[in-house]
């Protein structure tokens, strides 16, 4: 075989190991989208959103209404905590303290925080917010939430902000800003729409999330948003739902696991969409 | 008339770089001064002096003094914004900020607390007249400047230099990246600003610096080459490096 056939056999081989690889993963997630469209489809009702949970042997009755609410209160919090932290950390690594070598380990330990699994930051919060609270509470849920943000936020504001050129701070710095002026009016408006997609990819990763919530949170079956309590969660009682053995708590489960992939999946659309928006300018 | 500033006895260092040697140079009052010379002597180092551009970044150093009519900007206690505020500089590349036409030119404006909006509305409409660019502008005040033509954008940016009405503006290859009308809108206005203004120019572009400057320093290596009237530098040269130069025989 002359080597210019052998490396087109190469270059065909590997491309169709790799396109059947990408194949393999595409298939993984059309079933599962597949299965939670079709199962979650049929058990939709309104009361999902109307009512709150229910005893099982109530037939055609129950929603999850404050695991809805919950979830949402529980996300929110978490960024209330997450986003100022994140956007000023990042600022800092972007700003004042560029090329430091603090803050070159700060966005490497930023990055591999964002690969530790959600079940260890749920633990690490359970053990300094709830066994010394002596009971499951929002706050530990919020705050487990908000470590799991944090460094994607103080990533992506970091690099949003070291992509605007630097010649647009000393145009600033030349008509006589201080350093903060250059920072909040050119800095960060050019870079908004970035660091505004980074919280909302955040907020996406963390809505859906199950195990940091199992060990501080936890679940509720009331209608009850005290933060210093159990506070109801849409993810663990999908958990809860699905693992039980009762038909109408089942379709529940999947009904509400369509809900939060639609949810998820149009937060990161809508950050998309930001990103596109940007790039055409 | 005189003498508005002069660069006396001045080393600049980059950490251990040493990036200017010795300069002294006199910048007369209303002229442009050109800074010629290859890339790397030094010339845009020497303009970022003026402004204490430098200040911005860790491990520069300067040894010498430059004089504002008698007084060192370069000391320690000099009040750097407000040198910044009396030295205007416009960039290779426009900087229109993220903001509005309107909001770009009252930048300095509202850095210096000017909050009426009737002498903002007034300041903003004469510094586009100056820097030429407020019939083409004047109906999109409210609209994004990034937005506007590279050409517009770059007198923008001198508008937004005028308007906290500079003594010196510092021009850093500012027509280099615009079409050649663009360019010679902003040599006509920069012939006419001088009127109000003193000009100090880097330029990689020699035929405009005849054309345009009153007095024209060449440099080389980080030092002085030759000072002179730019008549003088273009057709009877001194020094022997200077006369390669400008013919274009190195560089």
């Amino acid at each position: 075989m002359s080597g210019l056939a052998a490396r087109k056999a190469w270059n065909l081989a590997a491309m169709a190991l790799a396109s059947l690889c990408a194949l393999a993963g595409l298939l993984l997630l059309a079933t599962i989208l597949r299965d939670v469209l079709a199962e979650g489809l049929g058990s939709l009702r309104l009361r999902l959103f109307t009512q709150d949970p229910a005893p099982p042997n109530m037939a055609g009755a129950g929603g999850l209404r404050s695991a809805f609410l919950g979830q949402g209160l529980l996300t929110l919090a978490a960024s209330a905590m997450g986003v100022p932290i994140g956007v000023l950390g990042g600022t800092y690594l972007a700003e004042y303290g560029r090329d430091s070598r603090i803050c070159r380990l700060i966005s490497t330990l930023s990055d591999m925080a964002v690969s530790i699994p959600s079940i260890v930051i749920g633990t690490f919060a359970y053990a300094i917010l709830v066994k010394p609270m002596g009971g499951f509470n929002g706050w530990a849920g919020a705050v487990a939430l908000a470590i799991i943000i944090l460094p994607i936020i103080v990533r992506t504001t970091e690099e949003m902000m070291t992509m605007v050129p630097w010649a647009l701070r000393e145009a600033a710095f030349a008509l006589g800003a201080p350093y903060c002026k250059v920072i909040t009016s050119i800095v960060w408006r050019s870079a908004m729409s970035g660091i505004f997609t980074g919280i909302l990819l955040a907020m996406a990763r963390v809505a859906g999330e199950t195990a940091p919530l199992l060990f501080t949170s936890f679940n509720s079956n009331f209608f009850r948003l005290d933060m210093s309590q159990a506070v109801p969660s849409l993810t663990v009682s999908i958990y809860q739902y699905a693992a039980s053995p009762y038909e109408g708590w089942v379709g529940l489960a999947w009904a509400a696991a369509f809900v939060v992939t639609v949810l998820v999946l149009m937060l990161n659309i809508l950050g998309r969409v930001v990103i596109r928006l940007r790039k055409r300018g | 008339m005189g003498d508005h500033l002069l660069v006396n006895g001045l080393d600049f260092f980059y950490g251990q770089t040493h990036a200017l040697r010795a300069v002294t140079l006199p910048i007369r009052r209303n002229r442009i001064t050109s800074l010629i010379g290859p890339s790397g002597c030094g010339k845009t180092t020497l303009l970022r002096c003026f402004n204490r551009m430098h200040d911005l970044y860790p491990n520069n150093r300067y040894r010498g003094e430059i004089l504002m009519d008698g007084r060192d900007i370069l000391g320690p206690a000099v009040d750097v914004i407000g040198l910044r505020n009396s030295m205007g500089m416009v960039f290779q590349k426009p900087t229109p900020f993220p903001m509005s036409v309107f909001d770009n030119v009252a930048y300095g404006l509202r850095l210096k607390r000017v909050r009426n909006a009737g002498v903002l509305r007034e300041r903003v409409e004469k510094a586009l007249r100056q820097a030429a660019v407020w019939d083409e502008v004047k109906d999109r005040l409210g609209q994004n400047a990034q937005g506007l033509s590279g050409g517009q954008q770059q007198r923008l940016v001198i508008a937004r230099t005028l308007a906290v009405d500079p003594q010196v503006i510092l021009f850093d290859e500012s027509t280099s990246a615009l079409d050649p009308i663009s360019s010679k809108k902003i040599e006509e206005l920069m012939t006419e600003l001088k009127k109000e203004v003193t000009i100090i120019a880097v330029t990689h572009n020699m035929q405009q610096a005849a054309r345009i400057s009153d007095f024209t320093a060449l440099m080389y290596l980080g030092s002085l080459v030759e000072y002179d009237e730019t008549a003088t530098i273009f057709t009877k040269p001194r020094n022997k490096l200077t006369e390669e130069y400008v013919t274009g025989r190195f560089g």
